[in-house]
């Protein structure tokens, strides 16, 4: 089929000013926020289901790829077309169909921002509780098929505990229903726990059943700093295992505390060698004796803690915190972070262990290799950054990274504990899934057997 | 490209934060009209993306308002490559009409706006008032002086106690020039030259584009404050009276997020009546979308981004007041429910 045929076919579809081959446009849906890239030959953005479906049967039947994007804030390049074909951006799909509180649980498009979707449920008093870095400008699409979290995943778990049901369109067009409005169903296989994460691959989803929580009464916030990270991570270890759940349980090192200093000022985190954020929710009682507890197991191994005193302050550091795996591009003028082996997954016992390696890797490369992340459950973040316009840097940027990966593998942990595997992790899976990587293939196969769908991506 | 904008482009990473907060794309939806696009396509140029309809419109259609600025977590300066990039295209002739009139305009008539009048008119009699020498000089603008000749001459009327006088033969600042790539040398020669002849240490000025122009892009390190700054320190002299109004404001991104000049405006409107603020304010306000060239380049599109903002207006308020002519004319456009007023208007209500 000539492309300008497809064109009219598409615009058919969607309407003419909601396809694009523009140069300029196609440049643009060629990035994410990874290193990852591909350039598209049409760039849609639907505004329903049968828009969604009607664009991915005619891909179907011309064997054209079809990749999902959403706010293209990735970190792996799920929503890069490195095969080119149709990217469809999601954005447009952004309404919240239904709050259903006495349910506990609302209906959303996917194209909604998650922090658009919590500044409406507040009101209600009630949150969805992933909480990424990214949530003032990721989309829950976005978040549902990488199956994101964040820092409160320590106690609220991961985006595909919030997820009862979906739609999806399959890689012929058709749309189906998973799950259903009930907090449980063991009618069949989870289709729906398949297509959380799996990163549009198996299919386009255009709509989300989610659980929401009601709104803790009351949050407070402790910082513990420490002589180095692997003190903080003894610390992390003898506090998880002391039967607290804190909402939250955030590492920093010096340089990343730097980071969030020079970002904003006003929040004047202490200098340390590492500072480990804690946080506590629900009722007052609960949070005054949860904090207490932290208090008396960082004790031993901390060298100073301060709580913060009021809900601005805590905010500003939560606020500061989110952003600082940009921010850290502030630290040198020459340099720039790149997102790169900054996902890694350990066991909680292993977090010492891990952040040991860590600095050997960066000894070894000779590259500042800056750490912080979600430790409470095991969730590092190297932040590594380089001059942009210098080869070497990259060379060895490259090489800490794939160590980092492979270390992370070695003590049983993963590539990726909730950024995604896209195309930037693709080459790790077999390593770290063993046979299982096989069944995925099989899965793959069964759904999408003329690989359309987000075609170089998860390995499969 | 320069150095310094390369850097600026590699200082971003994508994260997104601008395109969350990007009015323009707030609107169009597409990725091309975020600064994110913007910041991607401008690397592009300079690596060879070829330059057609689609980069011109993706570098214009920024009010470069400066909130991605403002936010960006990783420090790069999405407006300042914006500006740059148009510039070193229009030195290529790439530009669009809009491009083309406003350069063209500004450098035959002294203007931005068409007019072929004698700027000075507004002063009307205050005319015999202008002194050669003064240590202040009060800087109309093209607006001022030809769709708000009233505003002018009043705004003149109340400054020229404190010893200000005007520019004889005052031309366009520069600033519609600057902001969508063309270069206003000789325009800044010749404001520049009179104001040095008046012997003036400080220029005055009601528009938040001619603040950030004299100040930012004029050389000398001119000493300049906006009318309201200037007012605000001398309202014990006014012998002003109290009014029973409550009026919100717009911050003019030029003014307030550029420039830093929040507080001033603020405290005239609190002197003489209640405040209530809107949605967005301060750093975080949002732009009113007649800015960096939009206004004229894409009409429909600024109009749009208006009626964004007029829904940032509180319930309950007699006026919406802003420092900026520019940001009051789109004000209007957007179809507030109340009048928009300058803030020599509400001054002058007050009196007596």
């Amino acid at each position: 089929m000539q492309k300008t045929d497809l064109l009219d076919k598409l615009q058919e579809i969607v309407g003419k000013e909601r396809v694009s081959a523009s140069a300029a446009e196609l440049y643009c849906y060629s990035f994410d926020a990874s290193q990852v890239r591909g350039m598209p030959e049409f760039v849609i953005r639907p505004t329903t289901t049968v828009q969604v479906s009607d664009v991915v049967r005619l891909a179907w039947e011309k064997g054209i790829s079809v990749t999902a994007r959403g706010a293209g804030t990735g970190l792996a390049g799920g929503s890069v077309p490195v095969e080119g074909g149709i990217v469809l951006d999601m954005s447009s799909m952004n309404k919240i169909l239904e709050m259903d509180f006495d349910n506990l649980q609302v209906i959303v498009e996917p194209g909604i921002v998650q922090e658009k979707l919590n500044l409406a449920l507040e009101p209600y008093g009630f949150f969805f509780p992933p909480d990424p870095g990214s949530s003032a400008m990721c989309t829950l699409g976005g978040l549902i098929a990488n199956n994101g979290s964040g820092m409160r995943s320590v106690k609220y778990g991961t985006t595909r505990n919030y997820v009862l049901g979906l739609e999806v369109v399959l890689a012929d067009g058709t749309v189906i229903n998973t799950g259903s409005k009930t907090i449980k169903s063991v009618a069949g296989y989870s289709l729906t726990d398949l297509f959380v994460g799996s990163e549009g691959t198996l299919g386009i989803i255009t709509k989300a059943i989610l659980k929401v929580r009601a709104l803790p009464k009351e949050r407070s916030v402790l910082l513990a700093s420490f002589e180095n990270p692997e003190l903080a991570g003894k610390a992390v270890v003898k506090v998880l295992s002391s039967g607290i759940v804190p909402s939250a349980c955030e590492i920093l090192d010096s340089n990343i505390i730097d980071a969030i200093n020079t970002y904003d000022p006003k929040v004047g985190l202490p200098q340390a060698g590492a500072i480990l954020m804690f946080e506590m929710d629900g009722t007052e009682s609960a949070v005054r004796e949860g904090i207490a507890m932290i208090e008396d197991a960082c004790s031993s191994l901390a060298t100073g803690i301060r709580a913060a005193t009021n809900k601005k302050e805590r905010e500003e550091i939560w606020a500061a915190r989110r952003l600082v795996g940009a921010a850290v591009s502030r630290l040198d003028p020459m340099r720039t972070r790149v997102y790169l082996g900054e996902d890694i997954g350990v066991p909680i016992k292993e977090i010492p262990k891990m952040l040991h390696k860590v600095r050997e890797i960066s000894e070894e490369f000779d590259l500042p290799i800056m750490t912080y992340g979600h430790i409470g459950d095991g969730n590092l973040h190297t932040g590594m950054c380089i001059d942009m316009l210098d080869n070497k840097d990259w060379d060895k940027l490259n090489k800490a990274a794939d160590k980092i990966h492979r270390t992370a593998i070695s003590i049983g942990g993963t590539v990726t504990a909730e950024h995604g595997v896209g195309g930037a992790r693709a080459e790790y899976l077999e390593l770290e899934l063993g046979k299982a990587f096989d069944v995925m293939v099989l899965i793959k196969k069964a759904l999408d057997p003329k690989g359309i769908l987000n075609p170089g991506k998860m390995g499969v | 490209m320069t150095e310094s904008d390369m850097r600026s482009i590699l200082k971003c990473v994508r994260c997104g934060t601008c395109r969350s907060v990007c009015p323009i794309f707030d609107v169009v939806g597409w990725e091309s009209s975020s600064s994110r696009g913007r910041m991607l396509i401008a690397h592009g140029v300079s690596q060879g993306l070829e330059v057609d309809e689609g980069v011109l419109n993706s570098l214009n259609m920024c009010t470069t308002c400066g909130i991605c600025e403002q936010l960006c977590p990783s420090g790069a300066a999405p407006p300042k490559v914006v500006e740059h990039t148009r510039h070193q295209l229009v030195l290529q002739g790439k530009m669009t009409q809009a491009q083309r009139d406003i350069a063209s305009q500004a450098n035959e008539l002294g203007n931005t706006l068409g007019e072929t009048g004698e700027r000075m008119a507004w002063l009307g009699e205050s005319r015999a008032d202008v002194k050669e020498k003064a240590d202040y000089v009060y800087f109309a603008g093209c607006l001022g002086s030809y769709r708000y000749p009233e505003l002018a001459r009043r705004t003149f009327d109340i400054l020229k106690k404190f010893g200000v006088t005007v520019l004889k033969d005052e031309v366009c600042c520069g600033s519609p020039l600057l902001r969508t790539g063309s270069g206003p040398l000789e325009l800044v020669s010749k404001n520049l030259e009179q104001i040095k002849a008046t012997g003036a240490h400080t220029i005055i000025t009601g528009c938040a584009g001619c603040y950030t122009t004299l100040r930012n892009d004029y050389p000398d390190n001119l000493e300049v404050v906006h009318v309201s700054e200037f007012l605000a320190e001398h309202l014990a002299e006014m012998d002003l009276k109290k009014l029973d109004l409550k009026v919100s404001y717009h911050d003019p991104c030029h003014l307030g997020r550029c420039n830093g000049v929040f507080d001033a405006p603020r405290n005239i409107i609190t002197s003489i009546c209640d405040l209530k603020e809107m949605k967005n304010i301060r750093e975080k306000s949002r732009c009113c979308g007649a800015g960096g060239g939009v206004l004229k380049g894409y009409p429909e599109l600024s109009q749009e981004l208006s009626k964004k903002r007029v829904e940032d207006i509180p319930e309950g308020v007699d006026y919406l007041v802003t420092s900026c002519p520019l940001c009051r004319t789109n004000l209007k456009r957007g179809g507030p429910k109340v009048e928009v007023l300058d803030i020599i208007d509400l001054l002058e209500m007050a009196m007596k």
